[in-house]
């Protein structure tokens, strides 16, 4: 266990206010990855981790001022402490996720910064109280995620433990784990081993490992193909499936007139593109339009915690991306300082990112709302699922010429459905229209020539 | 040791220029550059610090868009400030090496605007009753907002009002001081002081206080300040 406390940035600081926690409890942490912001006055320093692990406690909450030298937090390390470089150096090749090469690094698919796998190091579930050896015969190298087994007892297990396990054939289940929660620690590992070797009878669980029956997975029929689910699938399944567990989802939908945008956007587009070597998109209007309505209804930019609602007066966005492995969404952060060009800028730059496997993986997570645009592949309205810990997600789909009613006429006019799936646990039904409604007079009445005017 | 010297010529867009300087921060803390200092003009960009507060924002968002300028909600210490044209802004990239003394940094960069405004004629202080940067009584010259990135590199830095029109200042509470005005170099010294005036000298400023000798970067990083290939 490593003990984080306030650190002395000079010798004339006595304290330090705690801007902002960049972890939550439970949450993984590499060595040197920044873990806090700290503020003294016109300083603000990003403190970093010197210990990985796992983030077991926080002890001191944003916003509170402490001496120098006063515990903030606690670091669960990898197995136990004491042999930590080994350990580290034993985990896998990407010490630092900053330091691995781009194209090494597999942002996670969802703003979720909980529990998403990435670099194939994040730890694992495995059954504690499996009739079967932990240490499985074919015991993975600690890159590849195995797929995670359900079980009535679930427990974490970082990887240099599992390895342990397999090397000495331990049957995890037989462990007594002595960390944080109960978690078995390199030590334990050690210790059990030692005690199976001076123990004069063999006990119950010191067996040798059965193999598994493979009969577990079902074998592919005729005409059939057995495909196995791809890391990003897996977490993209996870999310998906927590946030309609989670949720009290609800829908609301919205049409939209987009003849002045479409027309602006018919006008500019050539003078952009030249400009500015990429295509202008409808997705940088509606980011604009969303922005400005997020600011105006923070309780829809809010994350629900615990029994409280945390309204970000900072809008950070989430820009769904499909790509060749499946979903991805990169956040634009700083969305509420950028104008309609900065956005344009900053979407098309992350989501070119995101095509090529060239994001951070700080630049998944951090999100306030996000936008999903699966109009370009035909639909014409989605009800999305919402990425947690958000409270909205607008989808707008394909922008299609169709009859309305304009001043008691038919006319011809670009009409869209932007519609949003929102938490019922944090806003209602009114607050959720009144945020769309928002949007599309934004759309409506904008003159969004003046922020390409340059 | 050497520094680069990086100035990008021309108002600077701000968004690009702040990506540009935490892409230089990050390889600097990877140790694939030199320390640098950057020097550069913004067009009129109002920037609110983590500890930005709403009722410091006189002007509505939207009367500054219209008003020509843009706001940027950024991660420096400090509340909000100003940029633009007459203004000299210095965004120093440095390795403060194993135990930074952040304060002590401040009270450095401070120095170098004290020393370059008696260079031009111009006495100024330090309020430390009042607020970190640099002062003439009860007004300010120059802003300093700071972040360390992992307890290493610098980012952001300071903004010497040369020749700055004041009046942007009325969009907003300056650093969330209420009491306390603004001012430049040039009201100080009862003539024109231009940022191309005041760079050279707090360069030179910058190579005493910090101890490095600057030398000029390469031009294609003072073209990244305009490129937004990296985000912030």
């Amino acid at each position: 266990m490593t003990s984080i406390t306030m650190p002395q940035l000079g010798e004339t600081i006595v304290e330090g206010t705690i801007l902002k926690w960049l972890k939550r409890e439970g949450d993984r942490v590499e060595r040197d990855e920044p873990l806090f912001e700290i503020s003294t006055d016109k300083v603000d320093t990003e403190v970093p981790s010197p210990a990985a692990g796992v983030l077991a406690r926080i002890l001191v909450q944003e916003g509170a001022t402490v001496k120098v030298g006063t515990p903030l937090a606690e670091i669960e390390e990898e197995g136990a402490a004491g042999g930590a470089p080994t350990e580290r150096a034993e985990e896998g090749p990407a010490e630092r996720a900053e330091e691995a090469p781009a194209a090494e690094e597999r942002p996670t698919p969802s703003p979720d910064a909980e529990a998403a796998p990435s670099e194939g190091r994040t730890e694992q579930v495995a059954e504690a109280a499996a009739p079967s050896p932990g240490a499985a015969p074919a015991a993975p190298a600690p890159r590849g995620p195995e797929p995670a087994a359900t079980g009535p007892r679930s427990q974490i297990l970082s990887p240099l433990v599992r390895r342990l396990a397999a090397e000495h054939g331990v049957d995890l289940a037989q462990v007594r784990g002595t960390g944080t929660g109960g978690r078995i620690t390199k030590q334990d590992v050690l210790a059990y081993v030692e005690r199976m070797r001076t123990a004069p009878a063999p006990a119950p669980g010191a067996a040798p490992p059965q193999p598994q029956p493979a009969a577990a997975r079902p074998a592919a029929g005729e005409r059939e193909e057995v495909v196995p689910m791809s890391v990003v699938r897996r977490a993209i399944a996870k999310h998906m499936t927590q946030s309609l567990q989670t949720t009290a989802r609800a829908w609301t939908l919205v049409e939209v007139n987009m003849e002045r945008v479409v027309r602006l956007r018919e006008e500019v587009k050539d003078a952009f593109e030249a400009r500015d070597g990429f295509k202008l998109t409808y997705t940088p209007f509606v980011a604009r339009a969303v922005v400005d309505a997020l600011l105006a209804f923070p309780m829809v930019n809010a994350e629900l915690r615990g029994e409280e609602i945390v309204l970000k007066r900072y809008v950070n966005l989430g820009i769904a991306v499909s790509y060749d492995e499946g979903l991805i969404v990169p956040v634009v952060k700083g969305a509420d300082g950028m104008n309609l060009v900065g956005l344009a800028r900053a979407i098309n730059d992350v989501a070119a990112r995101a095509r090529a496997h060239q994001l951070r993986p700080d630049e998944v997570h951090g999100g306030t709302f996000t936008i999903t645009n699966p109009g370009p592949f035909g639909s014409v309205m989605s009800v999305p699922i919402i990425a947690l810990p958000q409270t909205g997600i607008l989808s707008f789909d394909a922008i299609e010429k169709r009859p309305v009613v304009v001043d008691d006429a038919i006319a011809i006019r670009h009409m869209v459905y932007l519609s949003m799936s929102w938490d019922h646990r944090v806003i209602d039904g009114a607050e959720a229209t009144k945020f769309l409604a928002r949007v599309k007079r934004n759309l409506e009445t904008w003159d969004f020539a003046e922020d390409l005017r340059r | 040791m050497e520094a680069w010297l990086l100035q990008p010529p021309g108002l600077v867009p701000y968004g690009p220029a702040n990506a540009a300087m935490h892409d230089l921060a990050r390889r600097r803390l990877r140790g694939e550059v030199p320390d640098a200092l950057v020097l550069l003009q913004h067009p009129p960009v109002y920037t609110a610090g983590r500890r930005w507060r709403p009722e410091h924002l006189v002007w509505s968002e939207d009367l500054i868009r219209r008003a020509g300028a843009e706001l940027h909600f950024i991660d420096r210490g400090g509340s909000l400030t100003f940029h633009g044209p007459g203004q000299l802004v210095g965004y120093p990239v440095l390795h403060l090496g194993g135990s930074p003394d952040a304060l002590g940094y401040v009270r450095r960069l401070e120095e170098v605007v004290i020393r370059a405004g008696a260079d031009l004629g111009v006495a100024l202080d330090r309020r430390p009753d009042v607020q970190a940067g640099v002062w003439a009584g009860q007004r300010k010259v120059c802003a300093i907002g700071v972040r360390i990135m992992r307890a290493r590199v610098t980012l952001h830095g300071f903004a010497l009002n040369c020749s700055t029109d004041l009046s942007w200042y009325q969009g907003i509470v300056p650093c969330g001081l209420d009491d306390h005005g603004v001012t430049s170099l040039s009201e100080l010294a009862g003539r024109e002081v231009t940022v191309e005036e005041a760079a050279p000298v707090v360069a030179r400023r910058f190579e005493e206080v910090f101890g490095r000798t600057l030398v000029p970067g390469p031009r294609i990083e003072e073209e990244a300040f305009y490129a937004s290939a990296v985000s912030a």
